[in-house]
């Protein structure tokens, strides 16, 4: 059997620049996050073995798995978790941490998550024409084609019931920005900075 | 004193209706009752009133015919001068027999045959009863307590003790006060939020020893001999010193389970790195936990181990715990691992897991196996299942490895052989088993003059036996008390609970030694055993048999009671073959009479009967229960209440077969490693004893099926009926009892 | 009674018969609505991809602050993760003093500043324990007799702190369902996830998720699902067809929200009021079987 061997290093690297990183230390192992998760048959270690691996130090096992991408946002670890452990939160730092490194745990999740942001970041809002469209689009002019027109009955249906602002190509017009908009921009980019793993 | 009997039948709860009382009346009169008065209900002021009426006016033993002795006991309570016997016609008659049978007539008459079957017992009772004169010592009574074991648990039960006022007598063999509190370096958090270590508090705790004028303090002592009872012992010190005592708290401590043991499994001895959680203790208390960058903690080291402990040591996680603390403390940046088939922190201790896993303690959850341990490099490396990951892991850069062994009990005498019996063939470890109990009574704490052995009895793994769950400091010594870590691994915080419980039971147990009453189970109970001792044939049986060690023996074999030791449950008179002990209020001539008294119908009635002889403590309340939530059984019942069914006398079986009664059964509680039995042994005699009757009855040319023993536990109550059913179908295929009518 | 409505971006698009509806009952109950001024996105559930948690709830601190600023009022948002981004902030805010000094900072860079105090509310929440099952049966004209609803709460509605209902088994829209007069199935889907935030993103993954509450429906032999949250809506009803030929079904199951049922079983218009008219899967049919 294969022996891996415990490291340190990795694991605090993910108490100090994961978000909410340092709940893993309060795990027990017990294991009621991983047969809660509504996703549980999809991913290959759920997240306790997640946590294990943190504290072994599998630093490449953890970073690239699928899993810390597949959180559905559902909370029900969140409420389970006799520990407390902000199980959630943790999949969603572990993503990000993952993202910013380049690794990319699931593209269609983060190339939609990457619109939905930038939509924030510029507007204050998100449109949910805009988002759509600019995430088809991501894939290229001629896929985005493709998945537009693929998308195309939904968006003539809500079209017609009018859940959906009518919208010519991505951007145009120009969604509006709140007004508040350069103070929030501030407020973001204070944020980042004083976010786990970013200070100084 | 002059009896002035007087019977009193209620007719309140549907007994009115249920039963013919004018039989009822003429039956007590045949049974020497002639003052018989009726109420509605006996229970109500007016009832009471009545009574009492008649108490002023000299009645002084009355037998009342109404709910189960075990209700209304204050209604029906009118002084220790007072006589009474209860029937329970409500429990035992009217509620558990049928009104009437489907399309017959008789069931009337089967309820009333059962009710002056009731009567004509109590009558007898009654007759036979008479008003216990408590016991009292020869000398003046000591209520002086002696604490043995200078540890955590005996400091804080000699403050306790002193505090209420006695004088107590703390004896240390060690040279300071302290015991393990004192080898150790911190304790884990004991108060809210439980995230900071503690000091171990021992200095407080001496000086306040120290200032306390009503404890004397003997170190670097021992106990040479413990003589007497309580109320009246006497204690000699090895340093000669003696003193009289009423009671005594024995908190000697633990032994830390022997490593050299574990050095196959867990290579201890091969490395220096590799340590013991004492080892460790002693480390950091001299300060020495510098320079460690990697430490990791195996538990159950010995512990929860077929082939050294079986059982959990209880600590030894929350020792851990604390120790990878303060390396934690030490040194932030070490790497401290924690590697464990369960972790058991019960109460607070979980909060003191989860501040270690905040401070970065990782925890490894391993399997059965132990893990390995090597070395490389210098360094120790571990290599274990990792049951999360579900892969073998290593870790390695360890400085040091700690063995988190566990507690034994305190005896050097121990070999572990009670410890693995259960891992071993039953033969080979029943025999270990012996030799080490018998090994352990060279060996003694309290050096009891007792003829059952110098110790406190032990039940499994060598520590002392008790009631533990309904009574936990309780020993088999009546008057002492264990407390802490001599009883049951257990950590400081209980240690201390415990110490202070103990020695307000001692406290408890001198004062009833001096009153004459008994203490628990039947506390307050006057009655003692009584010896006729002109006619003992010195057959040792009371000696050997009393699961309290009450009956000492002089050198011609007489025995030698010692009432304040005796907890009235009747061991000694089920047990003696000349039937010459005896209660005031209770003996086997009684129970015999009472027997006798059951009308028993002809053969050709077909009415079977069948006494059942049921244990105050957990049949007859199992009973009562059963009978009141509606349950229904055969009317040829007839129960008869016994103390325990160790004072169940097999002349009373003889009794009941040569007498017509066509079965016997004894209904009482548990026996065994499980025991539930008030008085330890009793139930287990009650069977050992049985067990020895079939021959008897071969002798009679009597089916041994007509007597069986049953055990049930007082919350069970819905096998009352399924047992009780089961046996009157066995007596029915046995057919009648062929002495009936002789 | 005055409220802020926090409509969230959903409510604004997908979710625009959430909206309508919510102020027509509203209005019917006499509860006054106001909106934040120049309120901003709460982060949604795929906030994490490209910001941080801090960041997050930063966009949640704004709007507390604003709500603050214009008058304290207690926030409803409708959308459940609107509701559960801004009262997990809300909530650690008042519980930790180090969390809330951080965006006290980072809200000074726009001029902002919170004190903490205002109160995040779902829809349900308002409804159940301010106004109460009594007063709403009693606004009751067209009882939805006959009607037999699967009452679906999704994963985030009550969660994660159950505030006002028990996360794992709730009741509050059951009970809301039965005040109007339709009668509510067993349903044990009724707090499971149907794939949320990344089904979208993840549909051949998060199929069976849905799949099993629209089956579970149909078993049950509800007429509709009725939800209280934007995403639950819009999964279970927009992408119903391709569920179908993902999954080999025909569910046929229309969708709507609990705001809708209430405002026409208050007597309201159909499209007007209850904007059932905005539902893809329409609710028209089954409706017509009961009273209303
Ligand atoms: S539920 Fe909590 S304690 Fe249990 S395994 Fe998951 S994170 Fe760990
Ligand atoms: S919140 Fe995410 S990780 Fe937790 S149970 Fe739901 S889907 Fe799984
Ligand atoms: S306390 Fe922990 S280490 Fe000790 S025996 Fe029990 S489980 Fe094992
Ligand atoms: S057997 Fe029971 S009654 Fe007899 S002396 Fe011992 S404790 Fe007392
Ligand atoms: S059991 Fe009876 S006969 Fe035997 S020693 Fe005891 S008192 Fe004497």
């Amino acid at each position: 059997m294969a022996t891996k061997a415990y490291d340190k290093s990795f694991r605090e690297e993910v108490y100090q620049n994961v978000d909410s990183g340092e709940d893993v230390k309060l795990c027990m192992q017990c294991g009621v996050c991983g047969i809660t998760c509504p996703l549980r048959g999809e991913m290959t270690h759920g997240p306790r073995q997640l946590w294990s691996l943190i504290r072994a130090g599998k630093r490449e096992e953890v970073m690239n798995s699928p899993d810390i991408m597949l959180c559905t946002s559902c909370y029900s670890c969140k409420v389970r978790c006799p520990r407390g452990v902000k199980v959630i939160d943790v999949m969603h730092g572990l993503a990000h941490y993952a993202l910013e490194q380049g690794i990319v745990p699931r593209k269609e999740t983060a190339k939609f998550g990457k619109a939905f942001w930038d939509s924030i970041y510029k507007t204050g809002r998100v449109d949910e024409t805009e988002v759509p469209m600019r995430y088809t689009m991501m894939a290229g002019p001629i896929h985005g084609i493709f998945n537009m027109l693929e998308m195309m009955d939904i968006g003539r249906a809500l079209l017609a019931h009018k859940r959906m602002k009518f919208k010519i190509g991505p951007g145009l017009p120009p969604s509006k920005k709140i007004r508040g908009m350069k103070g929030l921009k501030k407020m973001l980019d204070k944020a980042k900075s004083m976010s786990p793993g970013k200070e100084g | 004193m002059d009896k002035n009997q007087a019977c009193y039948l209620c007719k309140g709860c549907g007994l009115g209706e249920a039963l013919d009382f004018e039989n009822l009346e003429e039956v007590l009169g045949e049974a020497g009752i002639s003052e018989v008065k009726t109420h509605d209900a006996l229970c109500s002021p007016e009832g009471v009133a009545l009574i009492q009426g008649d108490v002023d006016g000299g009645v002084n033993a009355m037998l009342i015919g109404a709910c189960s002795s075990r209700v209304k006991n204050d209604e029906f309570n009118f002084g220790s001068e007072v006589i009474v016997e209860r029937a329970s016609l409500r429990e035992q008659v009217l509620y558990c027999s049928e009104a009437e049978y489907e399309g017959e007539e008789e069931a009337g008459e089967d309820r009333q045959m059962l009710a002056a079957d009731y009567l004509r017992m109590s009558a007898v009772k009654l007759t036979k009863s008479n008003v216990p004169v408590p016991f009292q010592l020869e000398l003046e009574p000591e209520t002086a307590l002696l604490v043995v074991g200078g540890g955590v648990a005996g400091i804080n039960a000699a403050l306790a003790g002193a505090k209420t006022g006695v004088q107590v007598y703390l004896v240390e063999k060690e040279a300071a006060l302290g015991g393990f509190l004192g080898k150790m370096a911190k304790l884990a958090p004991e108060t809210p939020p439980y995230q900071e270590l503690e000091d171990t508090g021992l200095t407080e705790l001496v000086a306040q020893v120290e200032a306390d004028d009503k404890i004397k303090v003997y170190t670097g002592t021992t106990v040479d001999k413990t003589e007497g009872a309580p109320g009246n012992f006497t204690i000699t010190l090895s340093g000669g010193d003696s003193f009289r005592c009423g009671a005594i708290v024995q908190a000697t401590g633990w032994l830390p389970y022997e490593p050299e043991k574990l050095a196959e499994e867990l290579a201890y001895g091969s490395n220096p790195g590799i340590i013991t959680n004492v080892d460790m203790e002693a480390k950091a208390k001299a300060g020495d936990l510098g320079g460690l960058n990697g430490v990791a903690f195996i538990q159950c080291a010995g512990s929860r181990d077929q082939n050294h402990l079986p059982y959990c040591s209880a600590v030894c996680c929350t020792v851990s715990l604390k120790q990878a603390m303060m390396v934690k403390e030490a040194n932030p940046e070490a790497a401290v691992y924690v590697i464990y088939k369960d972790i058991r922190t019960p109460g607070q201790s979980e909060e003191v897991y989860r501040e270690a896993q905040r401070k970065g303690v990782v925890f490894i959850r391993r399997d059965e196996d132990y893990p390995k341990i090597s070395e490389s490099g210098g360094k120790l490396a571990i290599e274990t299942m990792d049951m999360t990951l579900n892969d073998t892991v290593e870790i390695d850069e360890l400085d040091m490895v700690v063995l988190a062994t566990g507690l034994k009990p305190n005896n050097p005498k121990v070999v572990d052989a009670p410890l693995v019996a259960l891992g071993m063939d039953q033969e080979a470890a029943k025999k270990l088993a012996a030799e080490s109990k018998a090994q352990c009574d060279d060996w003694s704490v309290l050096n009891l003059q007792y003829r059952q052995g110098p110790n406190l009895p032990t039940l499994k793994y060598a520590y002392p036996d008790s009631h533990f769950i309904c009574f936990p400091y309780e020993t088999r010594r009546t008057g002492i008390y264990a407390a802490g870590t001599v009883r049951r691994p257990m950590r400081v915080s209980q240690a201390v609970e415990d110490a202070t419980g103990a020695a307000l039971k001692a406290i408890q147990a001198a004062h009833a030694a001096a009153e004459g009453v008994a203490v628990h189970p039947r506390s307050g109970d006057m009655s003692f055993p009584e010896f006729a001792m002109q006619r003992c044939t010195q057959c040792k049986r009371c000696t050997e048999e009393c699961p309290f060690g009450a009956i000492n023996e002089d050198e011609k074999a007489n025995p030698l009671p010692n009432p304040t030791r005796c907890r009235r449950c009747g061991v000694c008179m089920g047990a003696c073959p000349e039937r010459i002990i005896s209660f005031k209020n209770y003996s086997v001539d009684m129970i015999g009479s009472m027997i006798k008294s059951i009308d028993v119908p002809e053969e050709d009635e077909e009415k079977p009967r069948v006494i059942v002889l049921a244990c105050e403590n957990d049949a007859l309340p199992a009973i009562d229960m059963a009978a009141r939530k509606g349950h229904k059984w055969s009317p040829y019942i007839r129960f008869i209440p016994v103390r325990c069914l160790g004072s169940v006398n097999l002349v009373w079986i003889a009794d009941a077969l040569s007498s017509g009664i066509d079965g016997v059964m004894l209904f009482g509680c548990r026996h065994g490693e499980d025991y539930q039995c008030h008085f330890i042994k009793g139930s287990e005699l009650a069977n050992v004893r049985m067990s020895k009757i079939s021959e008897t009855l071969d002798r009679l040319v009597l089916e041994s099926d007509r007597v069986r023993v049953e055990e049930i536990s007082f919350n069970e109550v819905d096998r009352v009926p399924e047992i009780i059913a089961e046996f009157m179908e066995t007596i029915e295929e046995v057919g009648p009892n062929p002495y009936k009518g002789f | 009674m005055t409220y802020f409505l926090y409509p969230g971006c959903s409510l604004e698009a997908g979710g625009s018969h959430y909206q309508v509806s919510v102020e027509a009952v509203a209005k019917a109950l006499g509860l006054t609505l106001k909106e934040i001024a120049d309120w901003n996105c709460c982060g949604a559930s795929i906030h994490y991809v490209g910001g941080t948690e801090l960041q997050t709830k930063t966009l949640n601190a704004r709007n507390l602050a604003l709500a603050q600023n214009q008058g304290g009022y207690d926030i409803i948002a409708p959308c459940s993760s609107c509701y559960i981004q801004m009262i997990k902030t809300a909530h650690e805010f008042e519980e930790d003093p180090k969390l809330a000094e951080e965006l006290n900072q980072i809200l000074a860079e726009g001029g902002l500043n919170y004190t903490g105090g205002v109160k995040v509310r779902h829809v349900l929440d308002v409804l159940y324990n301010d106004l109460g099952v009594e007063r709403l049966a009693a606004a009751v004209k067209k009882p939805l007799t006959g009607l037999k609803v699967a009452s679906y709460y999704g994963c985030q509605t009550t969660r994660p702190y159950g505030e006002y209902d028990s996360v794992e088994n709730p009741h509050t829209m059951d009970e809301i369902l039965e005040a109007l007069g339709a009668e509510v199935v067993p349903f044990e889907h009724k707090a499971k996830c149907c794939g949320s935030g990344i089904f979208f993103t993840e549909m051949e993954t998060c199929a069976p998720l849905a799949g099993g509450i629209l089956g579970e429906a149909e078993e049950r032999g509800a007429d509709m699902i009725v939800t209280a949250c934007p995403m639950c809506q819009m999964n279970l009803e927009i992408y119903q067809p391709r569920l179908n030929k993902m999954l080999g079904t025909e569910y046929d199951m229309p969708v709507v929200f609990v705001t809708q049922l209430m405002a026409l079983a208050f007597g309201g218009d159909f499209k007007k009021d209850a904007a059932l008219d905005r539902n893809i899967v329409s609710a028209a049919e089954v409706l017509k079987k009961s009273a209303a």
